[in-house]
C-alpha cells in the first residue's frame, strides 16, 4: 500500500515533506485537503489527524503528523535516502534536532505572522493587523540574524556547516518562501540584509530542483494573483473572491 | 570528562532533562545558570549556547542545546538508558518525535487559553487507551518527562487558578502522578525549587490578603514596624 500524504501545498510544513519524498524517490499518493475550504475541519479529516493541521502521512495502518516527525520518520523507513538529509552519526543527528527545535520557536513564527496578517487575511476571512505583522517581522529578523551568525557559520553552503541539504533545510527554507506571498518589493525589504540566506535559499532550492520549483508553483502563482494590480484596488471584493475561486481551484 | 548540564531547575526544560540524568545514573556535573540573575546573558554562556537559553549540554568537545535534542542524544548516546525512554522501533519513535513537536507550539504553561485546548487534547488522544503514560506507554518516556515538567510549572499558580485548570482533567492529573512515580525520588528532589517558590508565594499572597484587610487589622501591622 502507498504511503498516502495528507497535503495542501500553500501550507510550508507540506511543501518540505513533498520535495523530500520526490528528491528521494518515495512513492506516494497526494491528497489534497484545502484549509482555504476547511477541508481540514471535517470529521474524516479528523480521523486522520485529530489536531486538525497538515500534514499527515499514512503509511499502511501507522498515522503520523507533525512535519519534523514525519521527515524524521522518511528518512528512517525508506530505502535509499542519502545519510546526509538524517545523518545516522549521533552528534551529527542531534545538532539537525536542535535546528528543527529552535525553529518552532523561532523561525517558524515570522513568515507564517506576516503573511497571515497581511496579504492572505481577507482570503482567510480575518481583519487585516498591521501591529501583529510588525512583530512577525521582529520575529523574522532576529531569527535571519540567528541563522546567519550561527547555523550558516563557517563554510559549508548548508546548515550547520552541511555541503549538502538535510531535512533541516528543507524545513526552514520552506518556511522563508512563504514570504513570496508578500511580493517582490517586500520579499526584498526582509531578506535584502541577509545575503548568506538568500544564498543558502538558492543552494536549498538547486540542490532540489527541479522538485522544489515544482512544488513552489502553487505559491507564485496565488503571489501573482496578490500582487496583480488590475484585482487590488477600486475592486477589492471582486479581488478577494477571484483569489478565493483560484486558492478552491486547486482541487 | 564528565557530561556537562547548564541548567536552573525554575526552568520546565532544565528539570526534564536534570531526572532523565538521575532516573538514568548518568554522570553529569550541574552547573547552575540562573536565569534570574541574569547568568544566561553572560558572554562565557554564549559560548555554551548562543541562544543563550537552557538547558545546555557540554559532553567533551559536543555542545547541544534545545531540551528535545539533548533528551534524545542523551537517550542515544548513554549504555543503560532503557529502550522505553526512547524506543528502538521507528514507529514508536515517531510517534514520540509527534508529540515532543506538538508540545513545542501547544503547551506553554504561561498561554492559559492554549493551556487549556492542550490539556483537552491529552486527555482526548495523546493519553487515550489504557496506558499509564502518553501514546498508551506503561512506561514513561522522554516525551511524558519532558510534558510533564512544562505543567508542573503550574505549581506556582495560585492554588484556586491551578485547581481550574487542571480540575476537569484527571487523566491528566493521574498522568502526571504516575510519572512522578515512576521516576521518584529524583523527580521530588528536582522539584524542590519549584515548590520553594510556591511556598513563597502563597507566603506573599497571604501577606498581600492581610495588608488588604479592614482596618483593625492594619492597626497591629504598623505597630509592627
Amino acid at each position: 500500500m502507498k504511503l498516502k500524504l495528507y497535503a495542501d501545498r500553500m501550507s510550508q510544513p507540506v511543501r518540505a515533506v513533498i520535495i523530500f519524498c520526490k528528491k528521494n524517490g518515495i512513492d506516494f499518493e497526494e491528497i489534497r485537503v484545502d484549509i482555504a475550504k476547511r477541508q481540514n475541519l471535517t470529521p474524516e479529516y479528523a480521523e486522520i489527524n485529530p489536531m486538525k493541521q497538515l500534514p499527515a502521512i499514512v503509511d499502511g495502518r501507522f498515522k503520523l503528523f507533525e512535519s519534523h516527525a514525519i521527515l524524521v520518520y522518511l528518512a528512517s523507513s525508506f530505502p535509499g535516502v542519502a545519510d546526509h538529509w538524517y545523518p545516522a552519526d549521533v552528534f551529527k543527528r542531534s545538532k539537525i534536532h536542535l535546528v528543527l527545535d529552535w525553529h518552532h520557536s523561532n523561525l517558524r513564527r515570522g513568515p507564517t505572522t506576516i503573511v497571515r496578517n497581511t496579504v492572505l487575511a481577507p482570503v482567510l476571512g480575518r481583519p487585516l493587523n498591521p501591529e501583529a505583522a510588525a512583530e512577525g517581522e521582529k520575529f523574522l529578523s532576529a531569527s535571519l540574524s540567528k541563522i546567519e551568525s550561527v547555523w550558516l557559520k563557517g563554510n559549508g553552503r548548508f546548515l550547520l556547516g552541511g555541503n549538502q541539504p538535510s531535512i533541516a533545510d528543507l524545513s526552514l527554507v520552506c518556511d522563508i518562501m512563504q514570504l513570496e506571498l508578500l511580493g517582490e518589493t517586500e520579499r526584498n525589504r526582509l531578506l535584502g540584509p541577509y545575503k548568506e540566506v538568500q544564498l543558502w535559499i538558492e543552494n536549498t532550492r538547486n540542490a532540489t530542483n527541479p522538485h522544489f520549483d515544482e512544488v513552489h508553483k502553487i505559491l507564485m502563482k496565488a503571489k501573482e494573483k496578490l500582487q496583480n494590480p488590475r484585482l487590488k484596488g477600486a475592486n477589492n471584493e471582486g479581488g478577494e473572491s477571484d483569489m478565493k475561486r483560484t486558492l478552491h481551484s486547486r482541487i | 570528562m564528565k557530561l556537562k548540564v547548564y541548567a536552573d531547575r525554575m526552568s520546565q526544560p532544565s528539570r526534564a532533562v536534570i531526572i532523565f540524568c538521575k532516573v538514568n545514573g548518568i554522570d553529569y556535573e550541574e552547573i547552575k545558570v540562573h536565569i534570574s540573575k541574569g547568568q544566561h546573558l553572560t558572554p562565557e554562556f554564549a559560548e555554551i549556547n548562543p541562544m543563550k537559553q537552557l538547558p545546555a549540554i557540554a559532553d567533551g568537545r559536543f555542545k547541544l542545546f534545545e531540551s528535545h535534542a539533548i533528551l534524545i542524544y542523551l537517550a542515544c548516546a548513554f549504555p543503560g538508558v532503557a529502550d522505553q525512554w526512547y524506543p528502538a522501533d521507528v514507529f514508536k519513535r515517531s510517534k514520540i518525535h509527534s508529540v515532543l513537536d506538538w508540545h513545542h507550539s501547544n503547551l506553554p504553561a504561561e498561554a492559559e487559553i492554549i493551556l487549556s485546548s492542550s490539556l483537552s487534547k491529552l486527555e482526548s488522544f495523546w493519553l487515550k487507551g489504557n496506558g499509564r503514560f502518553l501514546l498508551g506507554g506503561n512506561q514513561p518516556s522522554i516525551a511524558d518527562l519532558s510534558l510533564v515538567c512544562e505543567l508542573t510549572q503550574l505549581e506556582v499558580l495560585d492554588e484556586k487558578d491551578r485547581t481550574r485548570l487542571l480540575g476537569p482533567h484527571k487523566k491528566v492529573q493521574q498522568w502526571i502522578e504516575n510519572t512522578r512515580n515512576a521516576t521518584n525520588p529524583h523527580f521530588d528532589e528536582v522539584h524542590r525549587v519549584i515548590m520553594l517558590a510556591k511556598e513563597r508565594q502563597q507566603h506573599q499572597r497571604l501577606k498581600a490578603a492581610k495588608n488588604e484587610g479592614g482596618s483593625n487589622m492594619k492597626k497591629p501591622l504598623v505597630s509592627r514596624m
